[in-house]
């Protein structure tokens, strides 16, 4: 399947739900989509034949975060990659868990690590970091080093 | 009777490695369970922000420490697309050469561990000394047997030293009529059969649902291996059979796993000749000087500037010895990846246990989880 035929079969039912349908490495494309229409998006993709859910993850633009799923298709033998924007104000975004089981424990990763709350999701716990860890290791204000060892290190490069 | 919780961990001979398994039970049947990890976690994703692209492959033998080549296969594959480079052919052997020898080391170690677990004693001592001819090819060739930090950005560290396809060949052709000797073991025993047939039965449609990949979604008949369907490095020039089994059980997953060492050991073949017929260079022409220590070979390095250096992403998917292994990197034209995520096999494998451990005894918990061959480092990462 090729990225212009994914946003040909995708557009006629989702309409301005997705915003864009680019091309991604070594995929059948990246679709964007308005995390008001998560659920919609989930379905038709799953119905597409999009059956494998392999990972949900986190990215955190600092402005906004963005949160993106990787899907697998046994018949077109090919990934697709969804993937929504939210406001770090305001990092929230419909459960993948009622149309892919499979999304429980990545959501779980990501809400842990990037700070995004998965609404709905049914066992929204502390998977790798200790239950009560304050702090999301993902985002880009947690830093590793102290300001001055960064500078130490840049100069030595 | 009662319910009650009971922890199956973080110190237990079934776990293999650093996880809880909570176990609700009723006498001896399994009502729910809830794995517990963590303690493992090292934040592998959040260090490769914070380090040079060839740093990271020190993470990623760490990543998972039974198959640490074929995680720094993972990484390169997506690092190099994100960075614009494109690796020889004849690193692209080579990386093959490691990861399908990583998948026999990894199935070696997971047999010993596995058949030692329901009691049977001796294949372990078996399993670990052929398991060892492996890493003393590794030795050889990458200077460690467990942090291998053998591949970079633009191919591999180095070739190959004088005489190893032939000494490879050698262990190939001891290996070959192992795996027999192991199938008698353990297929014609009782005891064998009388803990593992017919148990943690998934079948197909719910390895699906549940994200469950590899081996154990072979063992249910469902014929897919990334290496097939979606080849990347050379797998698409390379003859093999996709391992399958019907059954969807403890038994199934040990034939599938059984099965796909010989495939290994018969792609190999293949690869050991092709490496003999082409000679070659092992590192791309043109590298960035700043992917970090240590740099391309003298004379071979390129000189790039780190400004206006393209951005990209990476996207990779390799069948590891567990399953199916994503790699994402985002490269925002800095010196280190922006973001780097890393899907583990087993950390979906473990996240379905629920749906074939509930129903089951609690004797029955080692072979089961022993068939899932957990790797603790890569559900942590």
């Amino acid at each position: 399947m090729q990225t212009d035929e994914l946003e040909r079969t995708l557009r006629p039912s989702l309409g301005d739900r997705i915003t864009s349908v680019e091309a991604f490495p070594d995929t059948a494309g990246r679709v964007r989509f308005r995390r008001e229409a998560a659920l919609d998006v989930f379905r038709s993709v799953h119905a597409l034949g999009f059956h494998h859910l392999s990972t949900v993850g986190g990215i955190d633009w600092v402005d906004h975060r963005e949160v993106f799923y990787i899907l697998w298709s046994d018949d077109t033998r090919q990934y697709v990659v969804l993937s929504t924007d939210v406001p770090a104000s305001d990092a929230h975004v419909e459960s993948a868990t009622p149309v892919w089981p499979s999304a429980n424990w990545h959501e779980r990763e990501t809400w842990e690590l990037v700070d995004i709350t998965f609404d709905h999701h049914p066992d929204l716990r502390h998977l790798l970091t200790p239950d009560g860890y304050a702090f999301h290791p993902l985002l880009r204000s947690f830093k590793l080093h102290e300001p001055e060892e960064l500078e130490v290190k840049a100069r030595h490069v | 009777m009662s319910e009650m919780w009971i922890n199956m961990g973080p110190q237990h001979p079934m776990t293999h490695g650093l996880w809880n398994l909570r176990v609700r039970i009723e006498g001896e049947v399994i009502l729910d369970v809830d794995p517990e990890m963590g303690y493992l976690h090292r934040g592998i994703e959040k260090i490769s922000e914070d380090r040079h692209y060839n740093e990271v492959i020190t993470l990623m033998d760490r990543t998972c420490y039974v198959a640490g080549l074929a995680w720094e296969h993972l990484y390169m594959l997506a690092a190099e697309e994100a960075l614009h480079i494109r690796p020889p052919e004849r690193a692209q052997y080579l990386r093959v050469l490691c990861e399908e020898f990583q998948r026999i080391a990894s199935h070696l170690m997971w047999y010993a561990a596995f058949v030692q677990d329901i009691g049977l004693m001796s294949p372990f001592l078996y399993g670990m000394r052929d398991r060892d001819l492996i890493l003393d090819l590794f030795q050889s060739y990458t200077g460690a047997r467990m942090t291998y930090e053998y591949m970079r950005a633009g191919g591999v560290r180095n070739d190959l030293p004088p005489g190893f396809t032939d000494r490879a060949r050698k262990v190939l052709d001891w290996l070959l009529p192992r795996f027999h000797e192991y199938d008698q073991l353990c297929l014609g025993s009782d005891i064998f059969h009388k803990r593992c047939d017919g148990l943690g039965k998934l079948s197909a449609e719910e390895c699906i649902r549940h994200g469950v990949t590899g081996p154990m979604l072979r063992s249910a008949g469902r014929k897919r291996d990334l290496r097939r369907d979606r080849p990347y490095a050379v797998y698409d020039q390379l003859d093999f059979e996709v391992a399958v089994a019907d059954g969807a059980d403890v038994t199934g997953r040990y034939l599938v796993r059984m099965e796909e060492m010989r495939q290994s050991v018969r792609i190999l073949y293949q690869v050991l000749d092709w490496l003999d017929r082409h000679p070659g260079p092992v590192m791309a022409d043109q590298l960035p000087r700043w992917l970090g220590a240590p740099y391309a070979p003298v004379g071979r390095e390129g000189y790039l500037l780190k400004r206006n250096y393209p951005k990209g992403v990476g996207f990779s998917a390799i069948e590891e010895p567990h399953g199916e292994a994503l790699a994402y990197v985002v490269n925002e034209g800095g010196e280190h990846p922006y973001r780097v995520k890393f899907r583990s096999p087993v950390f979906a494998n473990l996240a379905a246990s629920r749906h074939y451990l509930v129903g089951y005894r609690v004797a029955d918990i080692p072979p089961i989880m022993g068939s899932v061959d957990v790797c603790v480092g890569e559900v942590d990462r």
